[in-house]
């Protein structure tokens, strides 16, 4: 049976070679093949039998898409610039929303630095997965396939306490700002045990602190880190950069003041109150700790003070009068 | 003019507030009435009233039953809606408080006739004296309705800014400044929401951005918040 006459390869060749090919076949007898024909043995021999007439659908390299001839994709750009080619080509519009979807999509420019791009890369519909795809896995008796990571309990727990998918969970800045050694004195001795401060965010609003002890480092660790994940709430934020007004904690001997700052100010503030605004998605900030400078109070000062701050709505309502933000009243509110 | 006395008022509601207290009662004086009728208008408050060592009534046992027309069922069935009073259009100071404290306060006065104060003739001519205000001055009171939302009260911090070993005064500039956030005279600006700043003026007790408006300076007295 020619592989010519059918499907596929048959475009690709012009008419005469199609004939010429033709005529190579009708010149050979197909006994011939039964008699003469055998199995490669050289080293590029396919590891399977296959006539190699169809394309497998997960066997095989999938063969590109092939461009619209209609679009010329090097004027593309060019034709956006012009108001009137527009109006004149409705097919214009199209790719206008096209191009300007490409150009708002933060995988279009990435830059090293900025997480919303690694956040895109990461999308869950794997259209833009720069791994290959994942071979699939047969219900064979006989195959056995590495356990994965979510079989761990501890983890399989915290997914079913916060509700969180693994992959928002692995989404979650996680980072341990404080781990000393501690010592128990009982009358067999000491117990040494490791104690870990960690946070937690999402860095879209989200914060929680967690601490762990444990003899083993890992043990501590992650007990840390999931109290932390567990105990996140949200950190309300003015404009999605800063805070409202100014908030006081205060635990123990450690009282602190946190302040907000106008835009492009930065986090400028000690280094616990720093990573915990990183991780809480706030990008203006001006603190202070005005007393005792423990560390670890320190750190559960400024939760404190985070996730209590008063906001205006329920200033106005508390108050019964209407509170009014001005900030985006002037200049026609083009004020960043 | 005992700023004293004020640090008192400003620590006793803060404690009040925080014992969770619906009503609380502080001595009498003409500044204590005029910030408490600002912290009322600011909506801090709930009530002021005029009283003696002991509370006040509440409004509802001291207002008279209200006489019912004839044909009453009649007229609610064809108007319900007058089963809910209209309120009838008062003045400010009227609308601050129901009763009005300050009337009250300065009929008190002009019934007393102490202090050479001017008593302006609309006051007393319309009021008549409360039964529970006592006659003699010193032991009048006047009684504060407290506010808590959301478990929370209202007032969470009072204190004053002058000191009365070291007074304070503001023009209206340095106040605008102060409203806006900024630091201005030795005072730090209003950096929290809802913050109010109140200021003593030829004009009564201001809240600050009321002074920025008008153009007027005068002693700080207290930051509420």
């Amino acid at each position: 049976m020619s592989r010519v006459r059918e499907g596929a390869p048959r475009k690709k060749y012009t008419p005469e070679q199609v004939a010429a090919i033709e005529a190579g076949e009708a010149a050979v007898d197909a006994r011939d093949l039964l008699t003469q024909g055998a199995l490669r043995t050289d080293p590029y021999k396919l590891r399977y039998i296959d006539d190699l007439s169809t394309i497998h659908p997960w066997a095989d390299k999938q063969p590109r898409k092939e461009l619209d001839s209609r679009v010329d994709y090097r004027t593309k750009a060019r034709s956006l610039r012009g108001g009137a080619d527009l109006k004149e080509q409705p097919g214009d519009w199209e790719y206008f929303r096209e191009w300007s979807q490409f150009l708002r999509d933060p995988k279009t420019f990435m830059h090293a630095n900025d997480e919303r791009a690694y956040e895109a890369m990461r999308d869950e519909s794997g259209a833009y997965s720069a791994l290959a795809p994942e071979l699939p896995k047969f219900n064979t008796p006989g195959l056995r396939y590495t356990r994965g990571e979510d079989e761990d309990p501890h983890m399989v727990r915290l997914m079913q306490q916060t509700g969180l998918t693994l992959q928002e969970i692995k989404r979650v800045r996680v980072k341990n700002l404080v781990s000393h050694r501690v010592v128990n004195q009982t009358r067999m001795g000491k117990i040494q045990s490791l104690y870990y401060l960690t946070i937690a965010g999402n860095q879209n609003g989200m914060l929680g602190i967690g601490e762990g002890k444990a003899s083993e480092p890992e043990d501590g660790q992650r007990q840390a880190m999931m109290q932390a994940i567990r105990s996140m709430k949200p950190v309300p934020r003015y404009e999605g950069r800063t805070i409202f007004g100014e908030v006081e904690g205060k635990v123990g001997a450690t009282e602190l003041k946190i302040s907000a700052r106008p835009p492009g100010f930065g986090i400028r503030c000690q280094h616990l109150i720093f990573e915990m605004a990183r991780a809480a998605g706030i990008s203006d900030l001006a603190a202070r700790v005005t007393r005792a400078r423990n560390p670890m109070n320190t750190v559960k000062a400024a939760f404190e003070a985070l996730t209590s701050q008063k906001l205006p709505e329920d200033i106005a309502r508390a108050r019964g009068r209407k509170l009014v933000d001005v900030r985006k009243v002037y200049y026609g509110g083009r004020v960043y | 003019m005992s700023l004293v006395n004020l640090a008192h008022v400003c620590s006793h509601l803060q404690n009040a507030s925080k014992a969770r207290l619906g009503l609380t009662s502080i001595p009498l004086t003409n500044l204590h009435l005029r910030l408490m009728l600002g912290l009322q208008k600011q909506g801090f408050i709930s009530s002021v009233q005029l009283g003696g060592p002991s509370p006040p009534l509440p409004e509802i046992l001291r207002e008279p039953e209200p006489e019912l027309p004839q044909h009453a069922e009649e007229v609610v069935r064809e108007r319900p809606w007058e089963l809910y009073a209209t309120p009838e259009p008062k003045d400010a100071d009227a609308l601050l408080n129901p009763r009005s404290a300050e009337t009250v306060a300065e009929d008190a006065w002009a019934e007393v006739g102490s202090h050479g104060r001017k008593t302006s003739p609309s006051t007393t001519t319309t009021s008549s004296p409360s039964p529970d205000v006592p006659k003699n001055a010193a032991r009048r009171r006047l009684w504060l309705g407290l506010k808590y939302w959301n478990n929370d009260p209202v007032i969470s911090k009072m204190g004053l800014v002058s000191k009365p070993t070291k007074r304070i005064w503001l023009n209206s500039q340095d106040i605008g400044k102060i409203a806006r956030g900024f630091e201005a005279g030795y005072v730090k600006g209003l950096t929290r929401p809802g913050e109010c700043l109140f200021v003593s003026t030829d004009r009564g007790v201001l809240e600050a951005r009321e002074c920025a408006e008008k153009k007027v300076g005068g002693l700080m007295l207290c930051r509420v918040y």
